[in-house]
């Protein structure tokens, strides 16, 4: 990464090439405090353009606090991102690799705004759908919709019913869910993993889901 | 948060069922969404055949997708394409 040149006498000088991130921010001196302030400006952008995406979640605040939120999560991340720089292997682009950082917690961020203050019920039942464009739809959407009623109600447990509900029929962000309970990302993404094993088994089972279907529904 | 619950909709119904394999965890989707993305830019949908946990992880996870997508659109703009040239990109976020 970083190449060593000796034109300057015989005390080889690091010279770290402009696109080398990991060499400009590893190595101390003018160089790495204009790479951090680059580096900080790509967060930046990259946070305020994942809130931008996200703006019916933050309607209700004001510029100022909006930009709070942003600089926050570019300052989070570039202390995340810093804390893993070791970590780059170069299988994508330096910038690409940095911007998902300031993604991640922007959106972290704009979720846990939005649901300041909003009680998460676990609920134990799901209704089934109630309508449907056409009355053949209705009826073969409205068996399928039972069926996985009861499938809900039957093949999961009271944890994964829960989990399941709140996150993917009630869309409540997985990451907030996590905060409230006290879990992880990946352990609620682990629970509706399995969730979903249980369920199509036994959608598959009853004949609701030919075996071999591999993703559901299309959007 | 729920006065007005959810209920079965189709596309509740496809979250619900989505296949979840290859197995991922959210931490490892971070660890190769920038990969995914990059991918996804040069070969389309190709792209979830090529890594097909993070394609199961994608369809799975609406907040990993979310963030993959913005990733998909800076991404996208460093190399100067518009969004209207980003359809193929888009079909390794599909299910």
């Amino acid at each position: 990464m970083t190449a060593i040149s000796r034109s300057a006498g015989s005390h080889p000088a690091p010279v770290v090439e402009p696109d080398d991130w990991v060499a400009r921010l590893s190595t101390p001196g003018p160089g790495r405090d204009a790479a951090l302030r680059e580096l900080h400006g790509l967060l930046l952008r990259a946070a305020r353009y994942q809130v931008s995406r996200m703006k019916a979640l933050v309607s209700t605040l004001g510029a100022e606090r909006i930009d709070e939120i942003v600089n926050q999560s570019a300052d989070e991340a570039m202390v995340a991102l810093l804390g893993k720089l070791s970590t780059f292997e170069g299988r994508s682009r330096f910038t690409t690799w940095a911007y998902k950082f300031a993604v991640l917690h922007a959106a972290v961020e704009v979720r846990r705004h939005a649901w300041v203050g909003r009680e998460i019920p676990l609920e134990q039942s799901a209704e089934p759908w109630s309508s449907g464009p056409t009355p053949a739809e209705y009826s073969e959407a409205a068996a399928l919709s039972a069926a996985i009623t009861t499938a809900i109600d039957t093949a999961l447990t009271t944890h994964q019913r829960q989990i399941v509900i709140a996150i993917l029929i009630d869309d409540v962000p997985i990451d907030i869910l996590a905060e409230r309970l006290g879990s992880s990302r990946n352990a609620l993404y682990k629970t509706l993993h399995d969730a979903r094993d249980a369920l199509r088994a036994q959608l598959i089972a009853t004949g609701h889901l030919p075996p071999a279907q591999s993703t559901g529904w299309s959007r | 948060m729920t006065e007005q619950r959810h209920h079965l909709t189709p596309d509740v119904i496809r979250r619900l069922t989505v296949d979840p394999h290859p197995w991922l965890s959210c931490d490892d989707c971070f660890r190769l969404v920038d990969q995914y993305v990059e991918l996804a830019l040069d070969e389309g949908a190709l792209a979830g055949e090529q890594m097909p946990a993070m394609r199961a992880h994608l369809a799975g996870c609406a907040a990993c997708r979310e963030e993959a997508q913005t990733l998909l659109a800076l991404a996208a703009a460093d190399r100067g394409l518009a969004a209207h040239e980003l359809e193929d990109a888009e079909r390794a976020f599909s299910s």
